[in-house]
């Protein structure tokens, strides 16, 4: 295989070119701080989310339930005693959305038996109903952790009675098992979730943007710098396959991308303390499905377009177009649903989705599945493309 | 195909949206000849060239190189051809070195042997005092000796060149044509295309010539002198001929031929200095303005008239 004889060309000459390197890595390093630094309080007032809860169990852990809800930054959280009122509030759209905790809810969690937290939405805002709903089912899975533990020792016929036995046992079980549970367990009381600061937002968003400009616009335009200079006829007059020559292109622009968006989060994290979420290794995977997306993206306008300015206009349209919809520059709940539904025809919304899954829900591997799916989906629908109207003339 | 042929083209047809670029050509190419594909500009050698490299697929047609059918296993035959684009296809914010290096690893090459062959390269351009320069800060003959080198990397048999002297001042264009002659001599078959009849004269021991995608005629340089024979032609510029004048002159016993081409015309004759008071006093009294008139010996340009009717250069 030779494919990495011209990745490793194509890096050479991204490494001479001194404006490549300042458009991928010091103006976002540079918009982003302007950014996080200038529109951090216009940011912290536009997205809050309003949740209206109904605490039917006023309990110890219904109770810990609401002070997690009201420690989260983004969620401007309101009481209400009676669930009839607190339906007709949401159905009148005074609020978005709506928590029901349950009678017994503690009793049940502590017994080790089933219950359910409701949410009742507003259906045309889907994003936030959606922060929520991941809000809740992050707390859902610690406390079932809990109910799992408790039936499990239950099953053994060892009553358990409160939740200072429950963390007892789930402590002693975390001695026979991965330290994993118990971190989990011990963080139950509290918020895992990183904070929504406007780094949140705006590292993930302009390092996305950037990735875009480097792969769709700058990866096209050398493809079709190869094939106006006539380097690419003289490739295919060697002795190299055009799938070779196609995975070298790949191979460059993508280790380019995944470079400098890797790069964009580590200075997000030294630089502003963004959270980067406990699961690195999900990381990387999402800035990779990204980045392949991305690249595909790229290989995809240069087959379509015939030179070099047209790739050039294409690519800013696009980029510029996925960034404003897709969410880089501010969150994709805070838009209107039809445009959250466009936004999802986009590479952005669903790396966006991601960073916000691992950032601030910090839901690991698992949690991003789905954006992971998506990206990979569009990186097979954009290469499909690429490679079936390929032209080396 | 003969015994010494190392190329052989057969009734080689492309055509591209229903225009036929490359109309049945079909011609062998001896083991260790210069060989010239002379033609105006989109007369179709480009075309020909690029299905013999294996960067086009022709429409019908076969192309064999050293008994290996192009179509059937391009890789093998691309492992013997070296190849000199018309434009300098390589990247110039590499130094010659590197552009080099790299395109010697795609050919396979590696380690001490492509460090070797990298040097006697760039030794027989003459450009190892530059060759840590970036390509950018060379002129365009320099541009174009290294575009040269790059085919040479893996010592092929056969090495194609398209254009080679096309934008090339005069000491590169010599010092091409000594990389060719010496190359040549080493034993290497070098075919080139060219609309110069610089090239094709200095350099080709056989000439096809092309116009409209069709192979007009083949052979050596004298050989094709010899179908203009003594002829001399005269070539004219000049506002409205009219019909009269021309047949007038059509029916001069040393006219052999006359063409006409827009506001020109070429005549071929025999002893055309004796014919040529003639010729203008036809024209004058039938009230045509002469503007200029050159009368040629034959060479590539007067065959060229002589069998499609227009200039070489258009």
């Amino acid at each position: 295989m030779k494919f990495h004889i011209i990745a490793i060309k194509d890096l050479k000459i991204v490494i001479r070119d001194r404006n490549a390197i300042l458009l991928m890595f010091f103006l976002p390093m540079i918009i982003i701080s302007v950014a996080g630094l200038a529109l951090g309080g216009e940011f912290q007032q536009n997205i809050q989310i309003d949740v209206l809860v109904v605490d039917l169990d006023n309990d110890d852990i219904s109770k810990g339930l609401v002070e997690f809800l009201e420690d989260i930054d983004i969620l401007d959280v309101d009481m209400e005693s009676n669930e009839f009122a607190a339906r007709e509030r949401v159905k009148n759209q005074e609020y978005g959305r709506l928590v029901i905790i349950p009678r017994d809810f503690t009793q049940s969690v502590i017994t080790g038996q089933d219950s359910e937290l409701l949410i009742i939405n507003n259906p045309t805002q889907e994003s936030q109903n959606t922060v929520v709903e991941k809000i809740l089912e992050g707390y859902a899975s610690r406390i079932s952790t809990s109910v799992v533990a408790v039936k499990t020792v239950a099953a053994y016929g060892i009553p358990v009675f409160n939740e200072e036995q429950i963390l007892q046992i789930v402590g002693v079980a975390g001695q026979f098992a991965e330290p994993s549970p118990v971190a989990v367990i011990s963080e139950s009381t509290t918020s895992n979730l990183g904070e929504f600061s406007p780094f949140t937002q705006y590292v993930p968003g302009f390092a996305v943007m950037f990735l875009l400009f480097t792969t769709v616009q700058v990866g096209s335009v050398s493809l079709i710098n190869e094939r106006e200079s006539g380097t690419l006829r003289r490739l295919v007059t060697a002795p190299i396959s055009k799938a070779e020559i196609i995975g070298g292109k790949i191979a460059s622009t993508f280790t380019r991308g995944f470079v400098q968006l890797t790069v964009l989060m580590i200075f997000g994290h030294y630089v502003f303390n963004l959270n980067l979420g406990s699961d690195l290794v999900a990381l990387v995977i999402l800035i990779a499905a990204i980045t392949l997306s991305a690249t595909g993206l790229g290989m995809m306008v240069a087959v379509l377009v015939t030179t070099e300015d047209q790739a050039n206009s294409i690519s800013s349209l696009l980029v510029l177009t996925m960034s404003a919809i897709g969410g880089s520059w501010w969150p994709l709940f805070i838009e209107p649903q039809f445009m959250q539904d466009m936004a999802h025809f986009t590479i952005t919304a669903w790396a966006m989705d991601g960073f916000y899954d691992l950032l601030f829900f910090d839901l690991g591997l698992v949690g991003i599945l789905k954006e992971v799916g998506m990206l990979v989906l569009m990186c097979v629908v954009f290469f499909g493309v690429a490679v079936s109207k390929f032209k080396f003339e | 195909m003969n015994d010494h042929s190392i190329i052989t083209v057969e009734n080689l047809i492309k055509k591209y949206n229903g225009h036929t670029a490359v109309d049945g050509v079909s011609f062998d190419i001896n083991r260790g000849e210069i060989f010239g594909l002379l033609g105006p500009n989109g007369a179709g050698k480009s075309t020909i060239i690029s299905i013999m490299c294996c960067l086009l697929e022709s429409t019908s047609g076969r192309v064999t190189i050293e008994g290996i059918d192009i179509q059937k296993d391009s890789f093998e035959v691309r492992k013997i051809i070296g190849v000199v684009p018309q434009e300098i296809s390589l990247y110039p914010t590499l130094t010659a070195r590197e552009n080099l290096s790299f395109y010697g690893q795609i050919y396979g090459l590696s380690g001490k042997s492509l460090k070797n062959r990298i040097e006697i390269l760039l030794d027989m351009v003459g450009l190892t005092d530059r060759a840590d320069d970036i390509l950018e800060g060379y002129s365009g003959g320099m541009k174009r000796r290294i575009n040269i080198a790059v085919a040479l990397l893996h010592n092929p048999k056969i090495l194609f060149l398209d254009e080679p002297s096309t934008g090339v001042d005069p000491q590169s264009r010599r010092r091409i044509y000594d990389t060719i002659q010496e190359l040549n001599r080493a034993g290497m078959t070098v075919l080139l295309t060219t609309h110069q009849m610089e090239d094709a004269e200095k350099l080709c021991h056989r000439i096809a010539i092309v116009d409209k995608g069709k192979l007009i005629a083949l052979d050596t340089l004298e050989g094709l002198l010899d179908l203009v024979g003594e002829s001399d032609i005269i070539h004219m510029i000049a506002r409205d001929f009219p019909a009269g004048a021309v047949e007038s002159i059509e029916k001069m016993d040393e006219v052999q031929k006359v063409s006409l081409d827009r506001d020109s015309m070429a005549i071929q004759l025999l002893h055309g200095r004796e014919s040529l008071a003639h010729i203008i006093d036809i024209l004058i009294s039938s009230g045509t303005h002469v503007e200029s008139i050159q009368i040629k010996e034959p060479d590539l340009e007067t065959l060229f008239l002589h069998l499609t009717g227009t200039r070489l250069r258009g």
